[in-house]
């Protein structure tokens, strides 16, 4: 889009990508609505984001279809397990490699910690997980900021 | 909660449109509570449809996943496939819509950096918690967990590697391993 198009030049694309991991939705998502914003207002991020997700749509809910007429078949099982391992594999891996860059110090790793433990081990619900830790974690990192 | 196709309707959005906001660095982030909510709270899908749907969501293209619409589909077929689809996508467009200029306007002050580093370990933990609540939810046990620990291992100490060949491999793995 900023090679081909010109829509945004590389500094708001650069802006646009930082606002990444603080305000919640895929990369894709994001993007996609603000360059339509930026573009044509309210109703250009509305085009942009139905222009984004219909084909995916379509796509999802004919694979989904497939796999409903397939019916019940164990090798059909074996391998979208060996697909979801993968998947997982790179999640994990995305997930480490985030911690590694976006988390130096204990207390962030502490952070990481205390997150697996209640939503991946004792399978807590999201939202109050997010809700205490965010303000405690965000405190870390502010008094970690004046220490500095 | 009240029966019949609007009450399933109802109930999708009450699930996927609270974790869109909770999404931190993408979809992968409220996997944990998907599942969760899916097969325990709502037994929208068993543990082997959910398993189906999560590996077909990703080896399909699309933005992050459509994990949700396959799960609306399965509920309440198009109509839940669009209902979901929209409570897990438009309320964080709404807040990007909304919040990037406030955000950007922020820019280099202590709050803002302390926000960006506060969020970024909850993120990663999130991501590592979907991946783990997945794994426990397969009801393919502990080869799946060795081929995701694997693929794991792989990633990190090959960073290069593209995802497409090694979901195929996964998948033609476990494919050869069932008809063996």
């Amino acid at each position: 889009m900023v090679l081909r198009r010109g829509w945004v030049d590389d500094k708001s694309f650069l802006a646009m990508l930082a606002l990444g991991q603080v305000i919640p939705g895929s990369i894709g998502v994001k993007m996609t609505v603000l360059i339509g914003q930026r573009l044509r207002g309210a109703a250009g991020a509305c085009v942009a984001l139905g222009g984004l997700l219909a084909a995916p749509f379509a796509i999802v809910l004919m694979v989904g279809a497939a796999y409903a007429g397939f019916g019940e078949h164990p090798i059909l099982h074996a391998v979208l397990d060996g697909v979801a391992a993968a998947v997982i594999g790179l999640t994990f891996a995305t997930g480490l490699r985030s911690a590694a860059q976006g988390a130096p110090g204990i207390a962030a790793w502490g952070i990481v910690a205390a997150t697996v433990v209640a939503v991946g081990v004792l399978r807590w619900p999201l939202l109050p997980v997010v809700a205490a830790l965010a303000p405690l974690s965000i405190g870390l990192a502010l008094i970690e900021a004046r220490g500095r | 909660m009240p029966d019949g196709p609007g009450g399933s309707l109802l109930a999708l959005a009450i699930v996927f449109a609270p974790l869109s906001l909770l999404s931190f660095g993408g979809g992968n982030a409220v996997l944990a509570d998907i599942a969760t909510q899916a097969i325990v709270v709502r037994h929208w899908t068993s543990a082997r449809e959910f398993a189906d749907l999560f590996a077909l969501s990703r080896a399909a293209p699309g933005p992050g996943s459509l994990l949700a619409t396959l799960i609306g589909w399965k509920v309440a077929g198009l109509p839940g496939a669009l209902a979901a689809t929209i409570a897990f996508y438009l309320p964080s467009a709404v807040l990007v819509f909304g919040a990037a200029r406030v955000w950007e306007r922020w820019r280099g002050s202590p709050w803002h950096t302390a926000i960006e580093r506060g969020i970024a370990p909850i993120a990663a933990g999130l991501l590592l918690s979907g991946g783990i609540v997945v794994l426990r939810a397969s009801p393919a046990g502990w080869p799946v967990w060795m081929a995701a620990l694997l693929t794991t291992a792989a990633l990190l100490r090959w960073p290069r590697l593209h995802p497409v060949p090694l979901l195929l491999a996964g998948g033609a793995l476990f494919g050869a391993l069932a008809v063996l």
